[in-house]
């Protein structure tokens, strides 16, 4: 207080800033309102001093003029807008535009935020989390599937490949003859290229290592548009008969075992057993195919259709697409067909069958589908954290309907609250946003990490401007989503209902319904994650109790590859392999030893046309196509494979024997289904002269050899003396723990031939377990979204159902003071509570019964449209719905009528 | 008590007509304003602080005043106001009823001009 003596010294401004301080004004318009203010007050106390009042008086006279006519501050309530930064001087105010808006909205959404520290941690950490999980899939997404491939014009670089659906051949590559006919007459493509995978024993640089590699034609490299880091591609003439004379370097082999060095061009190394000059080295992102990391010449014989085993790159014209490479070919493969009845007996115009897709996606192979999948799940789940956080928001406005109308009455416009509102949520979505994109980055080093699981381009997979792009949208999107519908509810606030009601929180009618629709999104979108989840659970446990035909456990398989080029005839071989088998017997705690030239579950499976002896396809008709494996007599020991019917091979089925064969039980089946296989012949085609006729001896389960899940085929063996494979498995079944066998196996190896390694050595359950991988990781990432999807939804109705509890209290004490048993409150809250969470139900099931569909490239064994895994589904929402409504509907009942009627 | 009562009320009726009359030929500052009323109605109106701000307040916000704020050497600054378009129609208007209301008053009460 301003002390009566002195009177020069009052402080008017104190007393003006007092009395005006519930208009909470801006610093700035406080500023001019007092300096105005205070000015006239002075003026005033001097003019009653100098007409001779004392200062007391004077004083006084000023101080109850200031509070005349219910005081200031009640008088300028309805004037002085709060938020115009320059006091009433309303007419030059910066405040209307946006830009003087932002700062600060920024400053009170932050204060607002600071004051329910818990509120905001929630929802930070929910969209981090949501905001985390789909930046991360995304970034997979982009790494595997969008980001273009390192070469030039990607988008011009098509696969392609035949089809037989009527031969359950998914995928039948070109011979020689067919791809140079292609070549010369397809009209859609600038270039193309063919290529056979291959791998390569590589001795003479440190110790013998087999080398994944592949046998290309010669403008191979020209097509992708890559030049070499050093020296030179392939050029006319290297495709010599001799094998391999030259060969180019891929990146990763060349510093691992040459060190880096640029001398290596010129240098001969040695390939098989055959040399091999160095002419080139490739960049580090050149990979096709995938891991090959050494290439030599095809040699492409126009007259050679024997071996369907050309993979096909081409780079079709500017302008043109997929689609019109796909026609084209289809086009050219008819002509050739119509030609060339010998090779193509069932031509006929329009019966080729194409399969031609962007190499990208070509690339990208199995792994493409379970990423979408999980891409849809992943923003799935936002959506629900997302309906979680806006319920959470419009709670709070509930809360905050006094603030809001208060602030209406001071002269804040519906927009401007809109503004602010949204500017909070944009905020919460920033912070969010901001912890998701560190998860995130963490979360793709896992991923580039994950050991079982081969995904292709994964040093593609990382969070670069694309996926930042992508998490900026995700997170501005969720803003809207969640933000807006609180936002424009508070916009339309009820001033008369708020300040009368504001401070118990109870909402209107409106954002009750918004709330409850935000509910029931949540139940439907869980109920389509928690479906999809258990169908591909469901699946892997299909798939899981599979009997693939041999026991996975105590089973060691490590591959091996004789080189021609020492070894030179199948008798020596053959020679070779037996050593193997008797010198790997010999190793303490091993039991059986087979070989085979594909073991289950490795990549590649040998097939061939098989005839059945009277059972002959007539013209036109499509010939059979078998897996064909070669074995030795040991080989169904060691898998673990019973012999049904029959016998297997002994060692007395040499090469001048009869020639003797072993079908499975779905080749036997489809053949002679009365179960009398044994002693029938069959023939490969083209081999129905009467010497290569070979007599079934005896009948074995299926085995499913390139996939657990792969539907049966036809299956036939034969044994390896009578036809002798260069590469061979090696199948050792033991009594002790698999994998410490290895290194006395590759020591036996060694002492035969120490030049030939065993690579691709694991034990079969690491095989069994890898082939799944793909799978159970996305399995894991399914279920979890579902679980949080699940919990997010349980939180959403246990908040909605509170709100309402509360918001009902006195209603509840009515009742119950007029005699309604707690129960009937009970039931009333539970009822409100399972109506929404049924009405989710509901249209979650319709949701799923369209979403599944697209499931159904992933599932095994369950149908999309699964009865018990929906039921399962529905069962357990319902539960937890009514779990998450008990307990404020149990707080209902106990509603103290007495305290709620006095309140 | 039925006089101060009267007093408000005509203070009310009168208080903008007088505002802006006031500007309408020279910008002048809050305190110069209520010492004008106050001596020219020879101190039978009066507007203090708690009723002139509010009431200069609400006139800007309507756009018929505009406050400015001028400093002067070795003054505090000031805020003048003064007349915009907008208030010269409105004052013009406000001029024409107040005229009508008093002939009319003056009609029936036998009250003549001065």
């Amino acid at each position: 207080m301003p002390d009566p003596q002195e009177p020069d010294r009052i402080d008017w401004r104190a007393e003006i800033t007092t009395r005006l301080a519930s208009l909470r004004l801006t610093p700035e318009q406080e500023t001019d309102l007092a300096d105005e203010l205070a000015q006239h007050a002075d003026d005033r106390f001097q003019e009653l001093r100098a007409r001779g009042a004392s200062d007391a008086d004077a004083r006084r006279t000023v101080m109850t003029e200031l509070d005349d006519e219910d005081g200031l501050a009640a008088r300028l309530a309805g004037i002085v807008r709060r938020g115009a930064p320059r006091g009433p001087s309303l007419g030059v105010s910066t405040s209307g535009t946006i830009a003087g808006q932002v700062p600060q909205d920024v400053r009170y959404a932050l204060r607002a935020m600071r004051r329910s520290p818990g509120f905001t941690a929630g929802v930070i950490l929910t969209l981090a989390l949501g905001i985390g999980a789909a930046t991360t899939i995304f970034s997979v997404v982009n790494g595997v599937l969008l980001a273009p491939l390192p070469y030039r014009d990607p988008g011009q670089l098509v696969a392609f490949w035949g089809t037989s659906p009527e031969k359950q051949l998914p995928r039948v590559d070109f011979p020689p003859g067919l791809f140079v006919s292609v070549r010369e007459k397809s009209r859609a493509f600038a270039s193309m290229t063919a290529f056979e995978g291959a791998g390569f024993t590589l001795t003479g640089v440190g110790d013998p290592v087999r080398i994944d590699a592949a046998t290309v034609s010669l403008d191979f490299f020209t097509v992708f548009g890559t030049t070499p880091l050093l020296g030179r591609t392939f050029i006319a003439g290297e495709d010599t008969p001799d094998d391999n004379r030259v060969t180019v370097l891929g990146y990763g082999l060349w510093q691992r075992r040459f060190g880096g060095d640029s001398s290596v061009l010129g240098r001969s190394i040695t390939l098989n057993g055959m040399p091999s000059t160095v002419i080139g080295v490739m960049p580090p992102d050149f990979a096709v195919p995938i891991r090959a990391e050494l290439w030599v010449p095809l040699r492409l014989d126009p007259a050679a259709f024997n071996c369907w085993c050309l993979s096909m790159i081409g780079r079709v014209k500017p302008g043109l697409d997929t689609e019109d490479a796909a026609r084209d070919l289809r086009m050219t493969l008819d002509d050739f067909g119509l030609q060339r009845r010998d090779v193509f007996p069932d031509a006929k115009r329009g019966g080729s069958r194409v399969v031609a897709t962007p190499l990208v996606r070509e690339i990208a192979g199995d792994v493409r589908a379970p990423l979408l999948v999980l891409l849809v799940a992943v923003s799935v789940l936002l959506l629900i954290a997302c309906a979680n956080i806006a319920n959470l928001l419009l709670s709070r406005a509930a809360g905050r309907g006094r603030e809001m109308a208060v602030r209406c009455c001071l002269g804040a416009s519906p927009q401007r609250i809109a503004t602010q509102l949204l500017t909070e949520s944009a905020l919460l979505a920033a912070a969010g946003a901001a912890l998701g994109v560190v998860l995130a980055f963490a979360a793709v080093r896992l991923v580039r990490r994950l050991p079982q699981i081969e995904i292709p381009r994964v040093q593609d997979i990382r969070v670069d401007p694309v996926v930042l792009a992508f998490a900026v949208g995700v997170t501005a999107i969720s803003a809207l989503l969640f933000g807006l519908a609180p936002a424009l509810r508070a916009a339309r606030v009820d001033l008369q209902t708020n300040l009368k009601d504001g401070a118990r929180g109870s909402s209107a009618a409106g954002t009750r319904r918004l709330s409850d629709a935000f509910v029931v999104v949540q139940f439907a979108l869980s109920l389509v994650l928690l479906a999809g989840a258990g169908l591909l659970i469901k699946s892997l446990g299909k798939l899981v109790a599979i009997d693939p035909g041999f026991r996975a456990e105590h089973m060691l398989v490590a591959r091996m590859q004789p080189p021609y080029a020492r070894y030179g005839s199948d008798t020596v071989v053959r020679s070779f392999y037996e050593r193997v088998v008797e010198r790997t017997s010999a190793i303490p705690g091993v039991r059986a030893v087979g070989l085979t030239q594909r073991a289950p579950l490795t990549r590649g499976n040998p097939q061939d046309n098989v005839i059945a002896e009277g059972h002959e396809p007539r013209p036109g008709e499509p010939i059979v196509v078998s897996n064909v494996r070669y074995i030795t007599p040991g080989y169904f020991a060691a898998m673990g494979t019973p012999v049904l019917q029959g016998r297997s091979f002994t060692a007395s089925d040499g090469p001048s024997s009869p020639h003797v064969a072993v079908v499975d039980e779905t080749f036997a089946r489809r053949f002679w289904p009365d179960g009398n296989a044994v002693g029938k012949r069959i023939a490969h085609e083209g081999d129905t002269s009467s010497t290569r006729w070979l007599t079934v001896v005896g009948v074995v389960p299926n085995v499913r050899h390139a996939s657990l899940g792969e539907p049966l085929n036809l299956q036939v063996y034969e044994p390896y003396a009578q036809r002798t494979p260069w590469t061979m498995y090696l199948i050792i079944r033991a009594a002790l723990p698999p994998q410490t066998l290895l290194a006395s196996v590759r020591a036996q190896v060694a002492s035969i031939d120490p030049e030939i390694p065993l690579y691709e050595a694991r034990t079969m359950e690491e095989a069994v377990s890898r082939s799944l991988a793909t799978r159970r990781l996305t399995n894991t990432l399914l279920t979890s979204f579902a679980i949080a999807a699940f919990v997010l939804a349980a939180i959403g109705i246990y908040g909605v159902i509170s709100i309402s509890v509360a918001g009902r209290k006195r209603e509840f004490g009515v009742r119950l003071a007029l005699g309604a048993q707690p129960g009937n409150v009970l039931r009333l809250v539970m009822r409100q509570g399972t109506w929404l969470a049924l009405t989710g139900i509901a249209i979650g099931m319709l949701g799923a019964t369209w979403v599944v569909r697209f499931l159904r490239g992933l599932l095994y064994g369950v149908s999309a449209f699964d009865v018990p895994t929906f039921l399962g589904a529905t069962v357990l929402l319902a539960v937890v719905a009514i779990a998450a409504c008990l307990i404020p509907a149990r707080r209902a009942t106990r509603v103290a009528p007495v305290v709620v009627l006095r309140e | 008590m039925v006089q101060a009562m009267l007093d408000r009320e005509l203070k009310k009726g009168s208080a903008e007509l007088l505002i802006l009359s006031l500007v309408a030929h020279e910008p002048r500052h809050g305190y110069e304003l209520s010492k004008l009323i106050d001596s020219r109605s020879n101190g039978a109106i009066r507007f203090h602080v708690a009723s002139l701000y509010p009431l200069l307040y609400r006139l800007e916000k309507r756009g018929w005043i505009e406050g400015r704020w001028v400093e002067k050497a070795n003054q505090r600054r000031r805020r003048y106001y003064r007349l915009t378009a907008e208030g010269r129609r409105v004052l013009a208007a406000q001029r024409r009823n107040w005229r009508e209301f008093v002939e009319a008053i003056a009609r029936i009460t036998g009250v003549q001009h001065a």
